[in-house]
């Protein structure tokens, strides 16, 4: 096997890595490719995508809170240039470490002028939904500009404790689109329990709904009442989400296998080889006579 | 050399679940000389077949397999036949065939469908080893099971080769399905009238719910006119989504048992077998339905946590001022 194949097969089990577990995987890989050389080149796209999709958080540089990493953070530049991510809330714009996990090389960053206020009541808003139901939650709120009445809301929720052997993390995007009237969101839940064992908890949850005639662009209250109507959906998808561990508990995990059998007693084992010899000599004795 | 090992371990403790097929194929293509090690010790969904002299279905897996053939449990024959297939000594291989029966006995009270299969092979110090196999799904294998039992005729296993893959897709909305497969491998050393046994459980169960709803304005409509409120009425929402908990538990313990006759042997491993799987089964309630559950509420909560916070702070004040 060449060495692209092989670090393609490192890459494919990097993106599969649990949350928090990012380190301990690339880790293993390490050991296994024993080539560290092709490995650190290698696998950096895998590690960038596998940052992006999770809403990898940084501390904004110089700031006293986190920030998202993700496709929506991205500035995009001509190709030449290096890639670089955006913290709307502080208005920089920064270098990320897909490897070391680090922000540096922060610049000010210039957001759409027309966009910022609704962008800023929507961070503000979504700030207050975040302290409200999150443990340790970091949101990011980015607007589409150049006269495109988009803005796309990210928020993440990580706990890592592998000194009990778990780790979880929550996810949810909102792109709500102000031409279109649409809010498009999606939920996702990743939990890890891996004490002798390897339990893996995965949800998705796509959403979709309009924004009612009543919330325009221009409304000065059309930011909380959005965050309204996400808090009120995740409240109720958890929800559902307790309705479906329930379902799952009480119908599919009892029809796979019963506690104790209908006698509501364990088996006598002395009994069932009496039966089975019983039955095997009777039977044989049938089929004597039979014939 | 040992290190290696520990890494794929590692590795396959973390990576999901549903897919340790795919990964360790994957790992075995890029260090093919550890694929014994690898098949050895991750375990992997059980293989459903059909034992094509007796009808009977069995369960395939590495302790089975001698190249590319299986042995079934019932017929002792190879499939793909072999000539020169590894089976059992005759002395042995009476125990297994009793084994077979009882541990069919257990299935049917316990599991009330499924499949099951023993398997036994001497070790070179002169006791022997097995493995005890369940498999239970909730959808087509089932099904097939049922029908065949019913039509008192074999149905071929060709007909739900994709089952192990398809008991995990919902047969229709809302409905949640899954698979339980159980590996119960032991070792076993005679010492006078007594034998020591070591047994290692492993759980594999997985469980998928597929949930999608619409919801109009009708609701919407009638609760808008109750309240008097206009504006939620034209929302109009579109859900999609699915959850899946799947993955495995690994349990070991070791126990003496008195041996009277070779039959004792299946006694004592069954009684060993039903207490693990009944503790498993527990672990497996609590960390699927419990844990799991708690570290979602761990990262979210329903509850406003800003209201409990600021009522939190003002039964501080108003104790401090009550002190005062």
């Amino acid at each position: 096997m060449d060495t692209s194949e092989r670090i393609q097969i490192a890459s494919s089990f990097l993106l599969q890595a649990p949350p928090g577990e990012i380190n301990d995987v690339l880790n293993d890989v390490r050991n296994i490719i024993s080539d560290d050389e092709a490995l650190q080149v290698g696998v950096k796209p895998a590690l960038r995508e596998y940052n992006l999709d999770q809403f990898i958080t940084v501390e904004a540089p110089g700031m006293n809170h986190q920030c998202i990493v993700s496709e929506a953070a991205r500035i995009s530049g001509n190709d030449e240039e290096e890639e670089r991510f955006v913290d709307p809330r502080s208005k920089t714009s920064f270098v990320f470490d897909h490897l070391g996990l680090e922000a540096s090389d922060p610049r000010p960053y210039e957001l759409d002028v027309e966009a910022e206020p609704l962008r800023s009541a929507l961070e503000a808003a979504t700030l207050a939904y975040l302290k409200a139901h999150f443990y340790d939650g970091v949101a990011s709120v980015f607007s589409k500009g150049d006269g495109v009445h988009e803005y796309t809301i990210q928020v993440v929720a990580n706990k890592y404790n592998p000194a009990n052997y778990w780790s979880g993390r929550w996810r949810s995007e909102y792109v709500i689109n102000f031409e279109k009237g649409k809010v498009t969101g999606k939920v996702l839940v990743n939990v890890h329990y891996y004490e002798q064992g390897n339990v893996q908890l995965t949800t998705t949850h796509d959403i979709s709904f309009n924004l009612p005639p009543g919330i325009t662009a221009g409304d000065n209250s059309a930011a909380p009442k959005i965050l309204a109507l996400i808090e009120d959906e995740e409240g109720k998808y958890q929800v559902s989400l307790n309705e479906t561990y329930q379902e799952m508990s009480e119908k599919t995990f009892k029809s796979l296998r019963r506690a104790l059998p209908m006698t509501r007693s364990k088996l006598d084992w002395d009994k069932i080889l009496g039966y089975k010899l019983g039955a095997e000599l009777s039977g044989s004795k049938e089929g004597y006579a039979a014939s | 050399m040992a290190e290696l090992v520990d890494c794929m371990l590692d590795l396959m403790r973390r990576l999901p679940p549903t897919r340790t097929e795919e990964n360790v194929n994957a790992l075995i293509a890029i260090c093919p000389d550890y694929a014994d090690d690898l098949l050895g010790s991750v375990d992997q969904p059980l293989q459903l077949k059909t034992d094509r002299a007796t009808g009977r279905d069995y369960l395939a897996c590495d302790y089975n397999r001698d190249g590319e053939s299986y042995r079934s449990p019932w017929s002792n024959e190879y499939d793909p036949p072999l000539e020169d297939g590894t089976v059992p000594t005759p002395r042995l291989r009476k125990l297994e065939i009793t084994a077979n029966e009882a541990f069919d006995t257990y299935r049917e009270m316990y599991y009330e469908g499924g499949v099951s299969s023993v398997y036994l092979w001497d070790l070179e110090d002169g006791g022997f080893a097995g493995v005890v196999l369940f498999k239970k799904g909730t959808s087509l294998i089932e099904l097939r099971a049922h029908i065949s039992t019913q039509l008192q005729i074999p149905i071929p296993a060709r007909f739900c080769y994709w089952c192990p893959r398809a008991a995990m897709t919902p047969s229709s909305d809302q409905e949640p399905s899954g698979s339980w497969d159980s590996i119960h491998v032991f070792e076993s050393g005679e010492r006078g009238r007594q034998a020591h046994y070591k047994l290692t459980s492993t759980i594999m169960l997985q469980l998928t719910t597929h949930q999608a709803s619409e919801e109009g304005n009708e609701n919407e409509k009638k609760a808008a006119a109750a309240t008097g409120h206009t504006k939620t009425k034209d929302i109009q929402f579109k859900r999609n989504g699915e959850v899946t908990i799947g993955g495995s538990m690994t349990r070991q313990h070791e126990q003496d048992w008195p041996i009277h006759d070779p039959s004792s042997h299946i006694t004592n491993t069954g009684k060993m077998i039903e207490e693990m799987e009944i503790k498993m089964r527990n672990s497996l309630q609590e960390v699927y339905f419990g844990k799991t559950r708690d570290i979602v509420y761990d990262l979210r909560s329903v509850d406003d946590l800003e209201r409990a916070r600021r009522q939190r702070e003002l039964q501080k004040e108003l104790v401090g001022f009550i002190k005062r």
